[in-house]
């Protein structure tokens, strides 16, 4: 369920990385932490990895875990880029889309009509789709065409001069799942099922329609990814993509989700990919060394999932 | 009253039968319902009355057999087709989801819409109103979240969802046992005013006195077949007692002589969750057996001995020394071991083998670090499968593979490479074949002779009657009443344990 009152904890977080850094960095690099164009730059890095934790969201809210977003992102970063000289941006993106649509079929099919546990089939998916992707070009780089208009425009054409289009297409995708989830039967029947399957069952809602498309959802979003990635860098890399999936959980366990299933939101899984990619380039340009980057990202997941447990058990 | 020969009754079943692998569930169920009728369905467990709930929910499908509505044949073939029949199950283990909302339960499955989208504001006046004109204002906010609401509220959500849309038929599975005795009314109450609107209610229990006082005619179902049908009102008790209970006390076991030595277990004023107050004396070659209803709490007295639930009050002595049971590993070392009543959730590792679980316990014999004695391992094993005469191909079977009695000797038999002090059974003959409880009770019969002192656990009344010594009447965590087993009669319990 969605709760308002558990959104401000997480905007005081951030409000407090953003003072943090704003306070450490002014004084070692010219420039604040917070100003326009380093917002933006945020919001860009936050693009990706909030558009597959969106997806991510529906997965672990129905009990569930995908585990091979990284591997599609890249999978279809590489396969949409190849399809850029011969076939043009159109048909380049209905690839990359469909190729994460079709991941998520597999992973959906198997998990709702199998009894095999998501977190197998997807690591199973995960590994398959690295080794496509590895086979492009030999594993090197693919360099998009500069004179793919439509697909270079995905990760680099900003609207009215200022806004970068990834974030409105992470905030239009935003805006349709927070629809579905919370608007709609379909996104309440997610929630039924996370909260008790068997009930759900029992009531009459058809349980394996719902995960199946939910994993569907979440490799389509990864495939939109890979193409946005690929656009943002100017190349699509087969061994890109990695942790990718770890970092879109880490944001959707941040914001609130429950790992058992039923509790969630849309706006607590994008506050926490925001603070995410805050703390990810707040450390980062206060020079601290990328190990211990690590180090403090682990620590405060660890603390925001305790204090979400807690809050949630004391209330019994 | 309509005249019941012209118009069709509103629900009716015809030799409905159901199996599942070799249980047969229901064996033969006759059964109508009349609309503006509470008919009640009378059975001990086992008798198959949560099957039949499911088979008219649509969660199984009879095998055999007719089911009508309003005397047409009506296949349930899910659950979504019993709802468009208008039949409603109120179940035990509630069916809502603990982390939406009182409103949002009640119309899952039917949210009402507006142009596609949720419409909750709509869901939540709906959700008011239904409350209020239901009269159910324990039921308080509908926008509070299930998984904080009292067991009583949650019936009254399960309830208020099985009413939200026409309703023709409300099957309720014991209702009122986790319901206090205000709140038992106030839903009795309820029932009737819902019987004024025609609805057919089939109330399943088996407290005797409640059937009175709310039905029109009550079924008796034993051992998944119907038995007889009753006007409930001046209901022949002892009748209706015998179809309950009444079975060939055929399988006989030789009840053990009576050779009882020292006490070695004695419970003062115990409490635990569950147990209030319970204070006997067990002695070593003794088999005391506890008689009790559903819901009498048994099984909490046992997993207060066996330090599941760990006793908050009182004192347990084994063999004159006072013990403190925090954790299975203290019962154990006392002395006492379980064989539980859920064997596959609690007294097997399923995904493992015979051997396996022979050897588990005693680890220590055979593992030292990291080493592993593996003759000393099989040299277990083997006494336990010859032991008890357990019938698996070889001790690296997996357990699941065996019937339910051989499983079940192997839940008892991992026990006895040291015999315990005092072994307690919960329900340990339940999906047992004849033959295998049979063999079991000899085996414990050779370790009464040297001492062993068993709490025999069973809802079986005529084998807990045959096989104890001294009988101990179970309700609500107390004892009522002890009684010597050999001159007890099943009627007799049976009537004493439903008095109100």
């Amino acid at each position: 369920m969605m709760n308002i009152r558990r959104l401000l904890p997480l905007l005081l977080v951030w409000g407090g990385l953003l003072l943090m850094f704003q306070l450490w960095i002014a004084p070692v690099q010219a420039g604040r932490f917070v100003r326009p164009g380093n917002m933006l730059d945020l919001s860009q890095q936050v693009s990706v990895n909030a558009m597959l934790a969106f997806g991510m969201t529906l997965v672990i809210l129905i009990g569930g875990i995908d585990l091979s977003v990284g591997a599609v992102t890249a999978l279809a970063g590489v396969a949409a880029v190849a399809m850029i000289p011969r076939y043009g941006s159109g048909a380049a993106i209905v690839v990359g889309l469909a190729i994460g649509a079709g991941v998520g079929s597999i992973n959906g099919a198997l998990a709702a009509w199998t009894k095999m546990p998501p977190f197998i089939i997807t690591l199973g998916t995960m590994m398959a789709a690295r080794g496509a992707a590895l086979q492009f070009n030999e594993n090197q780089p693919l360099p998009v065409p500069l004179d793919a208009g439509l697909f270079v425009a995905l990760g680099n054409e900003r609207f009215f001069d200022w806004l970068p289009m990834q974030v409105a297409l992470m905030l239009a995708v935003f805006a349709g799942l927070f629809v579905l989830l919370h608007r709609t039967r379909f996104g309440q029947h997610l929630f039924a099922i996370g909260g008790n399957r068997e009930a759900a069952r029992f009531t009459g809602i058809r349980v394996p329609r719902h995960d199946f498309l939910v994993y569907v959802l979440c490799g389509t979003l990864a495939g939109l990814a890979g193409i946005i990635q690929a656009s943002q860098l100017f190349s699509a890399i087969p061994s890109g993509g990695i942790n990718f999936e770890l970092n879109a959980i880490a944001a959707v366990v941040v914001g609130g989700t429950s790992f058992t299933g039923g509790i969630g939101s849309m706006p607590g899984t994008l506050l926490g990919a925001i603070i995410i990619g805050t703390l990810d380039k707040g450390l980062n340009q206060a020079g601290v060394h990328y190990s211990w980057q690590s180090v403090i990202k682990g620590a405060v997941i660890l603390a925001a999932v305790w204090f979400d447990v807690r809050r949630r058990f004391r209330k019994e | 009253m309509s005249t019941h020969g012209d118009t069709p009754p509103l629900l009716e079943l015809r030799g409905v039968r159901k199996h599942f692998g070799g249980v047969k569930a229901l064996d033969g169920v006759d059964f109508d319902l009349r609309a503006g009728e509470i008919h009640a369905l009378l059975g001990e467990n086992g008798a198959g009355k949560s099957t039949l709930i499911k088979v008219l929910g649509g969660i199984h499908r009879p095998d055999v057999g007719e089911i009508r509505m309003d005397g047409e044949p009506t296949e349930l073939r899910d659950v979504a087709a019993a709802d468009r029949a208008g039949i409603r199950l109120i179940h035990q283990e509630t069916a809502l989801a603990p982390n939406l909302s009182v409103a949002e339960n009640i119309f899952l499955g039917r949210e009402p819409t507006r142009l596609g989208f949720l419409n909750r504001r709509r869901m939540v006046t709906d959700a008011q109103r239904l409350r209020d004109d239901l009269g159910m204002p324990e039921l308080g906010n509908v926008n509070a979240l299930v998984g904080t609401l009292t067991v009583a509220q949650l019936q009254l959500v399960e309830i208020a969802r099985a009413l939200s849309s026409q309703a023709r038929v409300l099957v309720l599975g014991e209702p009122t046992a986790a319901l206090s005795e205000s709140e038992a009314t106030a839903l009795h109450a309820r029932l009737r005013r819902l019987r004024e609107q025609g609805v057919g209610i089939i109330y399943i229990s088996h407290r005797l006195e409640e059937i009175g006082r709310i039905a029109d005619r009550v079924t008796v179902l034993r051992d998944g077949r119907s038995i007889g049908t009753q006007p409930a009102a001046g209901f022949d008790r002892t009748e209706l007692v015998r179809w309950m209970v009444g079975r060939d006390i055929g399988h006989d076991y030789p009840r053990p002589p009576r050779k009882p030595g020292e006490v070695v277990l004695k419970l003062s004023d115990l409490h635990a969750p569950g147990v209030h107050g319970v204070r006997f004396e067990l002695r070593s070659g003794e088999i005391l057996g506890f008689a009790g209803l559903f819901g009498a709490g048994r099984t909490e007295l046992a997993h207060a001995l066996f330090g599941i639930e760990p006793a908050t009050a009182g004192r347990i002595e084994v063999q004159g020394v006072p013990v403190t049971i925090g954790s299975p590993a203290d019962a154990l070392a006392a002395g006492i071991a379980l064989v539980p009543e859920d064997r596959q959730r609690e007294g097997l590792v399923t995904s493992q083998s015979v051997g396996f679980n022979l050897a588990l316990p005693w680890a220590i014999e055979w593992n030292r670090g990291p080493f592993v004695n593996s003759r000393r391992r099989s040299q277990i094993i083997d006494r336990a499968v010859s032991g008890l005469g357990i019938r698996c191909a070889n001790s690296e079977q997996p357990v699941l593979a065996l019937s339910g009695g051989n499983q079940q000797k192997v839940v008892v038999g991992k026990w006895l490479e040291r015999p315990p002090r005092v072994l307690i059974l919960d329900e340990p003959t339940r999906g047992v074949d004849v033959g295998a409880r049979a063999e079991m009770f000899a085996l414990l019969h050779r370790l009464m002779d040297q001492g062993l002192a068993i709490i025999l656990i069973s809802s079986d009344l005529p084998e807990v009657l045959n096989l104890s010594h001294r009988l101990m009447l179970y309700r609500n965590g107390r004892i009522l009443r002890e009684l010597d087993a050999e001159t007890a009669t099943a009627e007799g319990v049976m009537a004493e344990l439903t008095l109100p």
